[in-house]
């Protein structure tokens, strides 16, 4: 059987993230590159994206399995391998799925101060994150009876999802030869989000064998929450309705929040150059349309007693003493939500600067740039359970004035074989780009524990 | 190189990319053949008295009261949701008496409807007489297994029934009698 990766794309897209953007980062001959890092490098005057074209990006990452791991063709019954891949994933194994769409994209250098760049756009964001809620997994899957006297913990279940758009304008000024710095203000509009985070208590089925029944079934200190903004204004709505209220949310009528990104090129040298990048420190205020759906508290359940009369106590009813013991609320308080806070970091030499006049590698009166450089890259991105990072070897290469790439090996949460492959062309002003990961795993991505694309076009002059 | 081969160099990188790009050794068809099938144990009913709850202490212990029945209900619409009904493949109530009373006891299970008409079959344990106040107790176990097709029946149960029965008894007759159970819900879930 084969499926083709727009079709495995499409599908993961609906359960799993990272947004780690490995060879787009300090690509300097792109102007996607000051999203990354405003403190970029920029060597050109002005540019401007294909509206809906100029980024469109997708990144999806499984850790811990891969489809292989489930539907392998391999004449072992699908139960059994479902069963195993569930005693290897870990509460800490997650599902994520990234994709952003730049919808608007521009820039220009200043005519006051040529040594200041401003650049703006906007862009559309989906970010899913879905930790494998592992306990309760196994509890689905199999039942209680052969986890006894274990405790299923409610902090396994955590996950967020959010669908935005992000408005953002920013400023990079070469503050001298060796400093660049950057700053981007950014205002979020959410359409949707969904977070179940800081879950805690535990449930439990544990043997009593002096006790009044054969179990006493334990809910302990329960405490979940699962918060939701624009979900309670879509629940009565179909199709195209939802799809309207979405794009009104976008433009603005949604949840606002604000953030900034900030970042730095430092040249040691003229070929030894070091940069770092912060981007989404900010917040979203979540007050529109907002519904928190908690439960706390403590439970014992040990059966029904009868005959009744004998212990003169009322009859119980379950549901109703559940309820009461751990009561649900529906709140519409406004609550407040970090943004995933990502971190950049990069050294970087560059090498053969052809400026004898020997190749056709820059354009006449063009600064003749270096054709060769190498380095180490650091990602780093907060999630709700934990910090995630990635580190990247690249190279990068000019062949021509018009074709210009970057090769990564990356090490993260997913592979310790991830190869990315950037290629970027540059005829007169028109400017693609395309760019894959984990490109040895493209042969049968079944096998493979994330992938990314991202491609667009622009007018780069 | 010029413009025109630069397309081509690209057009062939994109075919490249797209043919290798598959998903293979892979049967996406297998989701047909899974089945979850989880098992749950879940107490059922409990209870724990002495003979205080059948005679009255206070009266001559040369009384000897023939029969005493007692019984109750309780409200178990576990089986009455069609989720259960169409996926649970059998169940098992499994009971454990420990019984100091010098005396058989008959412990009847049922279930009734919403109406009150009895749904299913009857269950009927015998539990063994004990040896008496502070002797270690006689142990009765029992187990009563509901495949899919008494499930189906019991789909409208709407109370469950349970009964105890002992007969001779007086006022001179110590001891305690435990009742402690659970249900083995053994789902069997085709998606």
């Amino acid at each position: 059987m084969r499926v083709c990766m727009l079709f495995i794309m499409g599908f993961l897209v609906f359960f799993g993230y990272s947004q780690n953007k490995e060879t787009l980062y300090d690509f300097i001959d792109l102007p996607q590159s000051l999203l990354l890092n405003p403190g970029a490098e920029v060597r050109f005057n002005y540019h401007f994206g294909v509206p809906f074209l100029s980024q469109i990006h997708v990144n999806v990452g499984l850790k811990g399995a891969s489809l292989y791991d489930v539907f392998a063709d391999d004449g072992r019954n699908i139960n059994d391998k479902i069963e195993s891949t569930l005693h290897k994933l870990t509460s800490d194994d997650y599902l994520t799925v990234t994709q952003q769409l730049e919808l608007l994209s521009f820039g220009w250098k200043s005519k006051k101060n040529e040594k200041i760049y401003f650049s703006g756009g906007i862009y559309q964001e989906l970010d899913v994150i879905g930790y494998f809620p592992k306990d309760f997994a196994v509890l689905a899957y199999q039942g209680n009876r052969d986890f006894l006297n274990q405790p299923f913990r409610f902090s396994s279940i955590s996950g967020s999802a959010e669908l935005l758009a992000v408005y953002h304008f920013g400023y990079t000024k070469k503050v001298n030869k060796s400093m660049t710095f950057g700053a981007r203000a950014k205002l979020y509009s959410s359409m949707f989000h969904v977070r179940s985070t800081k879950n805690k208590g535990t449930f439990a089925t544990i043997e009593t064998p002096q006790g009044r029944n054969i179990y006493q079934h334990v809910i302990s200190n329960a405490d979940v929450t699962l918060k939701t903004s624009g979900y309670r204004g879509l629940k009565d709505l179909e199709g195209k309705e939802i799809v309207n209220k979405l794009i009104g949310r976008a433009f603005l009528g949604g949840n606002l929040g604000l953030g900034i990104d900030l970042g730095f090129t430092h040249k040691i040298n003229e070929q030894l150059a070091i940069t770092g990048s912060v981007n989404d420190l900010g917040m979203i205020v979540y007050s529109k349309d907002v519904e928190t759906y908690r439960a706390r508290g403590n439970y014992v359940f040990e059966g029904f007693e009868t005959p009744i009369r004998f212990s003169g106590e009322s009859p119980e009813n379950f549901l109703d003493e559940l309820e009461e013991a751990i009561p649900l609320d529906t709140l519409s308080t406004t609550y407040i939500t970090m943004r995933p806070l990502k971190f950049n970091g990069s050294v970087k030499y560059s090498f053969n600067k052809y400026d004898d006049g020997t190749c056709n590698c820059y354009l006449e009166g063009e600064q003749p740039p270096y054709q060769d450089a190498f380095g180490v890259q650091l990602f780093s991105q907060f999630r709700p359970k934990r910090q995630q990072y990635a580190a990247s070897l690249f190279y990068y290469k000019r062949f021509f004035n018009f074709l210009r790439t970057k090769l990564t090996y990356t090490i993260d949460d997913y592979s310790y074989n991830n190869m990315g492959f950037l290629l970027s062309t540059h005829i007169d002003k028109i400017n693609f780009y395309i760019s894959a990961n984990n490109l040895l795993e493209y042969t049968n991505l079944a096998k493979a524990r994330g992938a990314s694309l991202q491609l667009g076009f622009n007018i780069i002059m | 190189m010029n413009v025109k081969k630069t397309f081509v160099l690209l057009c062939v990188l994109c075919v490249v990319v797209s043919s290798i790009s598959c998903v293979k050794d892979v049967d996406f068809d297998q989701t047909e053949d899974v089945v979850l099938t989880p098992v749950f144990e879940i107490d059922f009913v409990y209870s724990r008295f002495n003979t205080d709850r059948f005679v009255n202490p206070e009266i001559d212990p040369s009384i000897v009261v023939p029969e005493v029945f007692v019984n109750d209900t309780l409200d178990y619409d576990l089986l009455g949701t069609d989720f259960i009904v169409d996926n649970l493949e059998r169940i098992e109530l499994t009971f454990e008496f420990r019984n100091t009373i010098e005396r058989d006891f008959e412990f009847t299970l049922g279930f009734l409807d919403d109406n009150g008409v009895q749904v299913g079959p009857f269950n009927r344990i015998t539990v063994n007489a004990g040896n008496g106040e502070g002797v270690t107790p006689v142990v009765t176990t029992e187990v009563i297994v509901f495949d899919n097709a008494t499930i189906n029946i019991l789909a409208t149960a709407a109370k469950l029934i349970s009964t105890i029965q002992v007969q001779n008894i007086n006022s001179s007759l110590g001891g305690i009698l435990e009742m402690r159970s659970k249900g083995t819900y053994f789902i069997n879930y085709d998606l």
